[in-house]
């Protein structure tokens, strides 16, 4: 169960890498996916599946998606591929420095541990269910400061992209 | 540290840099940011499960929250660049320069 973890937390990392790397954008978008991929699997196997449920869901199937049609405005007529000079280039001396880290802070300690999420068979609901449900309960003020900001957001794409003279970013 | 640390650590990191070296397209840094802060809803979500803390949990789903905001106002920005400019290359953020 351990190497599983170590698996997807290194997919996590390869992710990274490849959004880091700058390669065109729709290979960036490739590189995240893989990320939140093995992100909401390495959440399942530490046993928070609802975190994970709101990770693949909202980052995953709402702000990716709209990332990935968002691509298309990006388009190259030549795109750099992974086997681009500049995109190597820059995706080895990332992965150098991440290595270097590694080992300059020394790796022989880092070994994943178990660890619970039902408090070792004592509570009757799951660490993160727990947790999620005082949303509607202590932290209704969090709730709503949370709603209040993305309407506020809607006004603020609105007036982003209104363009005619009174939009944002217009050199015309 | 710990290997759970390392890694949504050094994936911060990376994306960090890549943002920092970001080249041609505004959408390639927003990509950086998006991971950034998908490293950060994981490292937010391990730390409950360490400390045992339930209420935690909450945190990491209000990241999210303020990070769809976020997303959604970058990419408003890349569609007014893309609008006045013909594409979004970073080039074309010149008004303030020198």
């Amino acid at each position: 169960m351990m190497n599983f973890v170590l698996f997807l937390s290194a997919f996590f990392i390869l992710g990274g890498l490849a959004v880091a790397s700058n390669p065109s954008p729709y290979y960036g978008v490739v590189g995240l996916v893989v990320a939140s991929a093995a992100g909401c699997g390495w959440l399942v196997s530490l046993g928070v599946s609802f975190m994970s449920l709101v990770l693949v869901m909202v980052y995953l199937g709402g702000m990716l998606v709209v990332f990935v049609y968002s691509v298309s405005l990006a388009a190259d007529p030549y795109p750099e591929a992974w086997n681009d000079w500049r995109v190597i280039g820059y995706g080895v001396g990332l992965g150098l420095v991440v290595i270097v880290g590694i080992v300059l802070g020394g790796l022989l300690e880092c070994w994943p541990g178990g660890v619970s999420v039902n408090n070792a068979g004592v509570s009757w609901v799951r660490l993160d269910f727990g947790g999620a449900a005082m949303f509607y309960s202590w932290g209704a003020g969090l709730f709503l400061v949370g709603g209040w900001g993305l309407l506020l957001t809607l006004f603020v794409v609105l007036e982003l992209v209104r363009g005619l003279s009174r939009g944002a970013i217009r050199a015309v | 540290m710990s290997f759970l640390h390392l890694s949504f650590y050094s994936a911060f990191t990376l994306s960090a840099l890549g943002l920092a070296f970001h080249r041609t397209h505004l959408i390639s840094a927003l990509l950086c940011l998006e991971s950034m802060i998908l490293s950060m809803y994981v490292a937010l979500t391990i730390w409950p499960i360490h400390t045992q803390t339930p209420s935690s949990t909450i945190i990491p789903i209000l990241i999210l929250t303020f990070s769809a905001c976020e997303a959604g106002t970058g990419l408003a920005l890349l569609v007014a660049s893309t609008r006045t400019h013909g594409s979004d290359h970073l080039h074309n953020f010149n008004l303030l320069q020198c």
